[in-house]
């Protein structure tokens, strides 16, 4: 319809500039919250609060030395970097948050995020074996175990809402939870809490930051990536981060919706985007701060003992209900 | 031709089932240089190689070169956490050669300021374990209680971590009443957070599941294989030098030998939280009973002809010094025997797999850290003929009739 409107949209707002702008400020939030529950103080120094800690981070590391290893593999491991970018941002574009529809929208787009989401690890994976480092490849493979732990009840989670709403497109998801005031928290809160300990395991956060241990194998399938690489890998990281918090609140907390005053919708949306977000964020960072890393066995042994068999529980609970 | 022989094995290797991981000398979960190659299948870890000899500073030499005095500095150097340890077992073995004793207010400062030391020790090391499993909240709550015996410490004696307490003759500072009362009050706030730590220890799920059952050593290979201290006390033998041969009082000095038989890092945490607790109660005894009087007396720069052997409980186990005196101003000869050398053999069984005991990569930090390294104490001289592949030791007469025959 209007062409250059939305290419704007994908560019700046709220598309990509936004996403990276928001991604730095929420792992300052999640670093600033990580500190207070440690009884730290966190970032201080750059900009007010600290807040521009992440951007220094990032802008330091792009200009540090990129080393490339001789015996990595060279094309694969160049361009890995830019496609995990590319994954987290495009699944971005496919949130609501200035409007109930996302940029990208289509019937059956939920199926698309998803896969959005798998394809990151399997960047992941790819990006370990790559490296042919040794701590690399024992990352990757603990990072294919874990996708065999995590995305499961990950997606049963999300199919649960998909039985909900009767629908596998976001725009009607989102729209049903408006119109009925979210209903999804109540039937829907075992599968949130399902897919945020999910998620958690998909950001390799601790408990589950088993692919990338510090103490166990150096920096798992990320040890030879530096410089500029590092910095992409890095902002993937928190653009993922803020791609899954809002996926969660796409799904379970009624997307951008609210109450809202009529003709304010572009400016209320994004605001009750960003507040429901937030929540979520917390509720990632305390899970964070609570735990110690469990190992590959526990965590599969958990996914397959407690989060699957509550996953299915959960969707049979869901489609007798609806 | 050495490294190119390694270089063809690591390419044949990457094909393979098994594949070589190596953790150190520079590794995240290691503070100080050792090296340790793991043999793994997937996550599960076959067989374990250590070399800890990476920083050899030629102490003993060293301690053979300066008087008695300027020794007690450089003793105190040979590891920072167990600096007091070190020089109180100094300070017994030359104190033993003059044959004097020393006053019991000395004594009593001396236990007090050891006791404070191994509280900072385990209390350092209860927050790196901590951080080796990944639970980094614990970490920072520990460390942060850990200030408050940090700055007693630094009260004390002048400085928060190298304390140079211990002399010969005495202990270097009096105790003021006004620092009596702020021990105490430091303890009663060290012991409720302790408690609480023991609480988290046993509850947490996580921690659970990370410590026990890993890292066994049965007592009877704790037995063949030498273990000291913590290590061993957690497999279930009573045994501490503090309670088997007393020194600076400890006779005197109720307190307890922990013991857990659980065989597991879980108990070694638990003893370590233990005996900082029986630590706490010791302190405050030291500062109730503390007699009054000389805090030093002062002894010839020269020993007499003489030798002695002295043990202190360091925190990571038993020390031995060995010295031996020709009369002169300085050691004729000084020998150190460090906890974290003894246990290297253990720690070596601990990571082996062996019939129905799995030992995964995710272990190897934790069960490292449990006996506590100090690697830069461990370091050995050794002889390596690299043609041949052979390694051997020398005895001093050996190498003298090496040089003798070479002409050196």
């Amino acid at each position: 319809m209007y062409p250059l409107l939305e290419l704007l949209q994908i560019l700046i707002f709220p598309g990509i500039l936004f996403a990276i702008f928001l991604a730095f400020i929420y792992e300052w939030l999640d670093r600033k919250i990580y500190a207070k529950f440690q009884n730290r103080v966190g970032p201080l120094y750059t900009g007010p609060m600290g807040i521009l800690q992440p951007f220094a981070d990032f802008v330091k590391l792009l200009a540090k030395e990129d080393i490339v290893p001789n015996d990595v593999d060279k094309p694969l491991f160049n361009i890995l970097p830019i496609f995990a970018l590319t994954l987290s941002l495009t699944g971005f574009l496919a949130l609501p948050i200035i409007s109930l529809k996302g940029i990208i929208s289509f019937n059956g787009d939920l199926i698309f995020l998803i896969v959005l989401m798998t394809l990151i690890c399997i960047v992941v994976i790819y990006a370990g074996v790559s490296s042919s480092n040794r701590f690399s490849t024992v990352g990757a493979e603990r990072a294919a175990l874990q996708l065999l732990g995590y995305e499961i009840p990950m997606m049963l989670s999300v199919v649960s809402v998909g039985i909900m709403a009767n629908s596998m497109w976001i725009y009607e998801i989102v729209s049903i939870q408006s119109n009925t005031f979210w209903f999804l928290i109540g039937p829907g809160i075992l599968g949130f809490a399902i897919f945020i300990i999910c998620g958690q395991a998909e950001l390799e956060r601790i408990p589950f930051d088993i692919p990338e241990a510090e103490t166990e194998i150096v920096a798992g399938w990320l040890t030879e990536f530096s410089g500029r690489k590092f910095a992409l890998f890095r902002l993937t990281r928190n653009v993922e981060l803020l791609y899954l918090s809002g996926l969660a609140v796409t799904l379970f907390l009624g997307g951008p919706s609210g109450p809202i005053i009529l003709g304010l919708e572009p400016i209320l949306y994004p605001i009750y985007f960003l507040i429901k977000t937030l929540f979520v964020l917390f509720l990632l960072t305390t899970l964070r701060a609570l735990f110690a890393r469990l190992r590959i066995d526990q965590m599969v042994n958990f996914s397959w003992k407690y989060l699957i068999p509550i996953a299915i529980l959960h969707i049979l609970f869901v489609r007798v209900i609806f | 031709m050495q490294k190119e022989e390694l270089r063809s094995e690591d390419k044949k290797s990457s094909y393979e089932l098994f594949f070589d991981i190596p953790v150190g000398p520079q590794h995240p979960a290691l503070k100080e240089p050792a090296f340790f190659k793991f043999k793994v299948e997937g996550e599960r870890v076959i067989g374990v190689d250590a070399d800890v000899s990476y920083n050899h500073r030629g102490i003993e030499k060293a301690l053979e070169q300066r008087n008695y005095i300027q020794n007690i500095y450089l003793i105190e150097r040979i590891c920072g956490i167990c600096n007091v340890a070190h020089t109180l077992c100094y300070a017994q073995a030359v104190e033993q050669i003059h044959g004097k004793e020393i006053p019991p207010r000395a004594n009593y400062i001396r236990l007090m300021i050891e006791e404070l030391a191994r509280i900072h020790s385990h209390t350092l090391w209860l927050g790196v374990a901590a951080h080796e499993i990944g639970f980094d909240t614990l970490f920072m709550y520990v460390w942060r209680d850990r200030e408050v015996v940090m700055d007693l410490i630094e009260m004390l004696t002048g400085n928060r971590v190298t304390t140079a307490i211990n002399t010969i003759g005495g202990v270097r500072r009096d105790v003021s009443d006004e620092a009596k009362y702020k021990v105490k009050k430091g303890m009663d706030i060290l012991e409720e957070r302790l408690k609480y730590y023991k609480k988290v220890a046993i509850n947490d799920p996580t921690i659970n599941a990370r410590c026990s059952g890993v890292g066994i050593l049965k007592p009877r290979d704790a037995i063949k294989l030498c273990a000291v201290g913590p290590t061993l006390r957690a497999s279930g033998i009573k045994n501490d030098v503090r309670a088997d041969d007393p020194y600076a009082l400890h006779d005197e000095v109720p307190f307890n030998v922990i013991t857990y038989d659980t065989m597991d890092v879980l108990a070694r945490v638990l003893v370590r939280v233990d005996e900082t607790l029986e630590s706490v109660n010791m302190v405050r005894y030291c500062v109730d009973h503390m007699p009054s009087g000389e805090v030093k007396i002062k002894l010839p720069l020269s020993p007499p002809i003489g030798e002695s052997v002295s043990r202190v409980e360091a925190p990571r186990g038993e020390l031995i010094h060995y010295a031996r005196s020709n009369g002169t101003n300085k050691p004729e000869r000084y020998k150190v025997r460090t906890p974290t050398f003894e246990n290297i053999p253990s720690v070596c069984e601990m990571l082996t797999s062996k019939n129905g005991y799995e030992v995964n990569i995710a272990d190897i930090p934790i069960t490292l850290a449990s006996i506590d390294p100090c690697f830069s104490c461990t370091a050995r001289m050794e002889f390596r003929d690299v043609s041949k592949g052979k390694t051997w030791i020398w005895s001093l007469e050996e190498l003298k009739a090496h040089c003798k025959k070479k002409g050196i």
